[in-house]
């Protein structure tokens, strides 16, 4: 079926598998792997895409379900080849481990701060509650999301006895 | 995906209809996807259609109205509910409930109307609205007819119904308007999961009641109570309708003892008029 | 080395330098196993078994193979190879028999995953269902099924291991230390008590993956999200015979690993199906559940221990018994019940010490290595043992434990004297129970207790482990001077997360005076191309790799040196050199730049010397000993990291619901390379240990049936899960013989935080729980068998 759908500001026309999930039409359709397969599932949020301004789980939309829609990926967080001030205070904060989880986590945190620029804590755990991330235990990526918004008082944290 | 199946994204109710029929039982509706596509990827089903409803004007919109109260089209998701003002103004309870569904990403897809049908016995959102005395629509080329929430689960994902027929709206009585309530659900994790038990009160000057999630083949309700039922009335309620069993989540014991404890905590709540609270 | 420079003198030592590879990551780039596109590459799908143990009667691939697009299916009966790590018992796919739920029965490959799965569902499989054998503490009991009848003909490490042919032990580990009967005698009390834990999954984010080529003449590609891909090789090298040097491992990025892609996994099997489909290239991904059942997973503990114990708080003997339930392959697991047998008591001084640890088949999925190897599972028997007896002593359980702290000059279960600079636990318990205001409320939690109800309970809790690999465990760096004078490292480390790469990035740094930026450590790791590196497991990288990274920079600067020395005509001891050059020390404006000697040298008319630097860096463990097979008396420490944690607990007295309201954490690593990496991992593996003490463990049925293979009812912690406030420190007791005096960490944050929340809910209402995970319906449970207070009685 053709589709039309625009993904990271670019246009595109494509014939869709009617039973293919978004995730896979992202990643070879569109040959975009940043956003990962987790589970499947919707329950580990590694794929997590915005679509129309929300975030969610692309394994669970269609890519037909897509036409029509604007969608964002981590490969368009960046612009001309400079990392976003979210990106930087990931990197700043040690908020990247293993990488598996980032680019949902990066895609929550965008979303978040697309409509609420100042979070508290707990807004932003409310907001990345549906991406696991199995590495850093969360804070890091908590403090990137404080300091990408302008909220954390200090860098770092590890104490010497 | 792994199965091959056809989509249809019919553009009316008529066209709708028409291609229910033409499928019958091969066709499986889809909304938000959050749970059709979850089974398909369990293998718990297989369609050879989905039938998307998202373009179907007539299904979508929250509207209210002081003296009809609350209709929820079957397109709306539930992360529009819980953000609703009028929701949120006149029947807190439900935009709660629908609030701590899933998570973000799911709430952003999953409607109210779906997670209605998937007819879980954990369904959050069902609780809710049975403590607030909602109806369904259910419509088909015949006509619509509404049902009774409290009559509309039949088993364990199981519902009345019928081949042909989609349920196009969620309604919630005006007499529930700002209803004093309470809800609470147990969860193994602070995050998203299943609630292993849920209970959701309702409460005007007129009358009480209690719906209890998890702990039947369905979601139950309790009959109405008074408004000034007593605490031992509204347990001996509950327990009429909420029979847990042992699961890997939870064992029977665990879920009578914390289902007793949620509707005393909540009882208690609002009849200190502490205001509405977990 | 250098551990005694002083950290005032360190430039990028202690720094918290940025990930190089976050970029990659941040920006969708890097490329994982599953990224990767080969021509012609086909889709492979498993049928796994549904039953615990079965006979297959015969399986029907008829229908499979002709479905189009489908070009190889194959089954048990057509691989005749076994693989193992230590103990040779795995069929790459179940022949004959299966023996455990998920096990992989039959395998296609076609052109999409899709026709794949259609090929699969067309196979049709006749099973005889038969009883499994599912309780390991039931192994001594006659008639039992076996799970592997024909263990005596297996080959095996015969220097380290012993299975015991006719039963289901794969391995027994004895450990015996003084005399553990007399210790009994002497003892004014004795406890006994059975603790367990069940199965638990790694859960990597990113599920396991490989992608096999297997070319006409046997010449072997593999692509796969592992830890160790000379282990891959060298498995693969054993079970099919090939030579080392046809078989080609490269590691992309990996997604995570956690001990469950320390070994071999889904290898072989893609290369089987490539060869069957003529040397296609096949790639595997393992869907979430088949990570959960058929991929291995923690072996499951019961744990008794009996301790003897003086009223002044003395431990003076003790005996433990483990029955690791390892599942139905030995794998890691054997290994796990060797390492953990000698670990067994915890970082407290046991005179009279007997330890048999039993790694008991089972027919479940397999037990691997799993972060701390054996560690998580024994210390929540351990430190709920020293609360239990502590409590019996009315002896407070923190003090109890500085009684009996390994210290200077004690002696480890295998005999092994500790020294100053071994580390220091009680310098870690002690930071982190002023951390959590051990021994008392503060106003504002007696406030917190009675606004809400709660009750509030706190426990300091201790952990120690060394990396538990073979005693010939050593590693290489190579340096390569590139013309612009930075530096590509070939190494074998594998980057799974853990920031080792950016440590050595650092070491590297710090020894040539260079920016950090200069130097870069590519994250693909490549067999053909990479020098050898036994695993990335242990916590054993930083230290290792380390070391070799500095020899390797000192080797770099002496061959710099030595084309200086030449170019210059200048003496080498007179020789010094900065960021950009070396120069002669009494003569600052003869130099000559990195950049010139980069490829070889060239003097103003054209004569050349030397040639392109290439720097070398080897270390190895020394003075490593096996353990003697009798008593496991030996040195198999090359270091051990001691830590402790502080948890206040919150607990509701009615309905056992509980919050961590803090984790103080603290290690002595010797030395911090790099402060966010130590508390990543410092809060990453106390995140990961919440999960095992609170959520997350198989779940089984009578018939072994796996009941919970997905995350729907095997949680993890997410965001909303977090303590609601966490501290971590670092104590730094320098290792001499670690870079820069540094050690591992990359293990020990989780090992005991289940004992941690379990003494810390016990103290806040009692409650008395000896299973994992802790859910508030165990509480809940305990609360109504609440034990009273009990005074020790004598014997």
């Amino acid at each position: 079926m053709k589709i039309k759908l625009t993904v990271n500001g670019k246009k595109y026309e494509r014939d869709a598998s009617e039973s293919k999930n978004l995730l896979h039409f992202i990643r070879e359709d569109l040959g975009l792997t940043g956003t990962k397969e987790g589970c499947g599932a919707g329950e580990c949020g590694a794929c997590t895409v915005i679509m129309d301004g929300k975030t969610v789980n692309s394994c669970l939309v269609l890519a037909v379900e897509a036409d029509g829609t604007t969608i964002q990926t981590v490969e368009g967080e960046a612009k001309n080849g400079k990392l976003s001030k979210l990106q930087t205070a990931f990197k700043a904060n040690h908020a990247v481990q293993c990488g598996f989880c980032t680019a949902g986590m990066l895609m929550s945190s965008r979303a978040l701060l697309n409509k609420n620029p100042k979070p508290t804590v707990d807004e932003i755990k409310h907001a990345i509650e549906g991406n696991f991330c199995r590495c850093t235990g969360y804070t890091q990526i908590i403090e990137a999301v404080q300091d990408a918004s302008g909220q954390l008082k200090k860098r770092g944290g590890l104490k010497r006895a | 995906m792994l199965q091959d199946f056809g989509y249809l994204a019919p553009k009316s109710l008529t066209e709708l209809y028409a291609v229910l029929k033409k499928n019958s039982g091969k066709a499986i509706i889809l909304a938000g996807g959050t749970d059709v596509i979850v089974n398909m990827h369990n293998g718990c089903v297989a369609p050879a259609t989905l039938v998307d409803i998202k373009k179907i004007a007539e299904l979508g919109g929250i509207k209210y109205n002081s003296k009809t109260g609350l209709s929820i089209g079957a397109t709306v998701t539930c992360v529009e509910v819980a953000e609703n003002k009028d929701v949120i103004k006149h029947y807190p309870l439900l935009a709660k409930a629908v609030g701590e569904i899933g998570s973000p990403q799911l709430r952003n897809r999953a409607t109210v109307a779906g997670n209605v049908c998937t007819a879980s016995p954990c369904a959050d959102s069902s609780c809710a609205l049975m403590a607030l005395g909602a109806s369904v629509e259910l419509s088909s080329a015949d006509g619509v007819r509404a049902v009774a929430l409290k009559d509309f689960f039949l088993g364990p994902k199981k519902t009345q119904i019928k081949p042909h027929e989609v349920l196009t709206r969620i309604t919630v009585p005006a007499d529930m308007t700002g209803a004093a309530y309470g809800m609470n659900k147990l969860k193994r994790i602070k995050g998203h999961d299943i609630a292993l038990v849920s209970v959701a009160i309702a409460k005007t000057e007129k009358i009480m009641r209690v719906a209890v999630g998890s702990a039947a083949p369905t979601p139950v309700v309790t009959k109405d109570l008074a408004a000034n039922a007593t605490l031992k009335e509204t347990l001996s309620a509950v327990s009429a309708v909420a029979k847990p069993i042992d699961d890997v989540r939870a064992s029977k014991d665990y879920r009578e003892f914390m289902i007793s404890n949620y509707v005393e905590q909540i009882y208690t709540e609002l009849f200190n008029a502490k205001g509405c609270k977990k | 080395m250098l551990d005694t420079i002083p950290s005032k003198d360190l430039k990028h030592i202690g720094k918290p330098v940025e990930r190089d590879d976050a970029i990659e990551k941040l920006t969708g780039q890097a490329l994982y196993t599953g990224d990767l596109e080969f021509a012609g590459m086909l889709h492979a799908k498993l049928l796994r078994s549904p039953y615990a143990r079965a006979k297959i009667i015969s399986i029907d691939i008829s229908k499979a193979q002709k479905l189009p697009g489908v070009h190889a299916v194959l089954t048990g009966k057509d691989l005749h190879y076994r693989v193992g790590l230590y103990l040779v018992d795995k069929h790459i796919m179940a022949k004959h028999v299966t023996r455990h739920f998920g096990e992989a029965v039959a395998a296609v490959a076609a052109e999409t995953p899709e026709i794949a799965q259609k090929a699969v569902d067309l196979i049709k499989v006749e099973y005889e269902e038969l009883t499994p054998f599912l309780d390991a503490t039931k192994v001594f009991d006659k008639d039992v099924p076996l799970v592997h009848p024909d263990l005596g003909r297996y080959s095996y490490i015969k220097e380290v291991f012993t299975p015991v042919p006719g039963t289901n032990i794969a391995n027994h580990t004895k450990l015996r230390k003084g005399d553990v009967e007399e210790g009994f005698k002497n003892a004014d009390y004795v406890f006994e008590r059975e603790y367990t834990n069940p199965n638990v999954q790694h859960v990597p984010m990113e599920t396991h993956i490989a992608i096999g080529k297997w070319d006409i003449g046997d010449r072997i590609t593999i692509y796969t999200s592992a830890q160790s891909p000379f282990t891959v090789r060298n498995l693969f090298s054993f079970s099919f015979g090939i030579s080392h040097s046809n078989i080609r491992v490269i590691t992309p990025y990996v997604g995570g690993g956690f001990g469950g892609k320390a070994g071999i996994g889904l290898e072989p099997l893609v290369c089987c199906l490539s060869k069957a489909a003529g040397g296609r290239h096949v790639k595997l991904q393992a869907t979430r559940e088949e990570e959960f059942s058929l991929l291995p997973c923690r072996s499951g503990l019961t744990y008794r221990i009996k301790t003897g114990v003086m009223k002044s708080g003395k431990i003076l003997a003790q005996k433990m018994t483990m029955f690791w339930d390892a599942g139905a392959y030995a794998d890691y697991a054997v290994n796990v019940t060797r390492a953990s047998g000698f670990s067994a008591s915890g970082p407290y001084e046991i005179e009279n010490a007997w330890v048999d640890a039993y790694s008991v088949y089972t027919n479940k999925p397999f037990g691997t290595a799993y972060r701390g190897f054996g560690h998580v599972e024994f210390s929540w028997g351990v430190e709920r043992q020293m609360n239990y007896i502590a409590d019996r002593l009315s002896i407070d359980p923190f003090e109890f434990r500085k009684i009996n702290a390994i210290k200077p000059g004690s002696k480890t279960m295998t005999g092994e004297v500790i020294t100053d600079h071994s580390g220091n636990v009680t310098k870690c318990m002690e930071t982190v129970a002023k951390a959590i205001n051990y021994g008392k409320l503060t106003a504002t939690e007696k406030a917190r207790e009675l606004k809400t109800g709660m009750k509030i309970g706190k426990s300091v809790v201790a952990l120690h482990k060394a990396p538990a690999m073979p005693s010939m465990t050593g590693t290489v760096v190579i340096l390569k001077l590139n013309e612009d004078a930075s530096v590509t490292v070939n190494h074998a480390l594998t980057e799974i997360g853990m920031g080792t790469y950016t440590s050595l990035r650092q070491i590297i740094a710090e020894v040539l005076r260079w920016p950090v930026e200069r130097i870069k450590i590519p994250i693909e790791n490549d067999t053909d191309r990479d020098p050898y590196d036994w695993q990335t497991v242990a916590s054993k990288g930083l230290l290792l790799s380390g070391n070799a990274a500095i020899l390797a920079a000192q080797d770099l600067l002496d061959k710099c040196y030595d084309i200086a020395a030449q170019a210059l005509r200048a003496m080498k001891c007179d020789l010094d050199h900065d960021a950009e050059k070396v120069f002669v020390r009494h003569k600052h404006e003869s130099f000559i730049t990195f950049k010139q000697m980069s490829v070889g040298y060239a003097y103003p008319n054209g004569n050349a010397i030397c040639g392109p630097v290439v720097a070398i860096g080897r270390y190895i463990a020394q003075g490593l000993t096996n353990l003697d097979k009798e008593n496991s008396q030996g040195y198999p420490a090359i270091d051990w990291t001691f830590g402790a944690h502080g948890v206040i607990t919150e607990v509701n007295p009615k309905t056992g619901a509980f919050n961590v309201i803090k984790v103080a954490s603290a290690y002595d690593v010797g030395r911090v390379i790099n402060e966010e990496s130590v508390r990543g991992q410092a809060i990453g593996g106390m995140i990961q240990g919440l999960g095992t003490a609170m959520c997350e463990g198989y779940i089984y049925n009578k018939d072994g049936k796996l009941l919970n293979p997905s995350f729907t009812d095997n949680k993890i912690p997410t965001a909303l899960d977090l303590p609601e406030e966490i501290e971590c420190f670092a104590v730094e007791t320098p290792q001499v013989d670690g870079p820069f005096g540094a050690r591992g960490v990359g293990e020990h944050s989780m090992i005991a935080v289940c004992g941690g929340v379990g003494n810390a809910i016990e103290k806040a209402v009692g409650a008395d729980l000896t299973h994992m995970p802790i859910r508030a319906e165990d509480v809940w449970k305990a609360l109504q068998k609440k034990l009273k207070p009990v005074k020790a009685k004598k014997k």
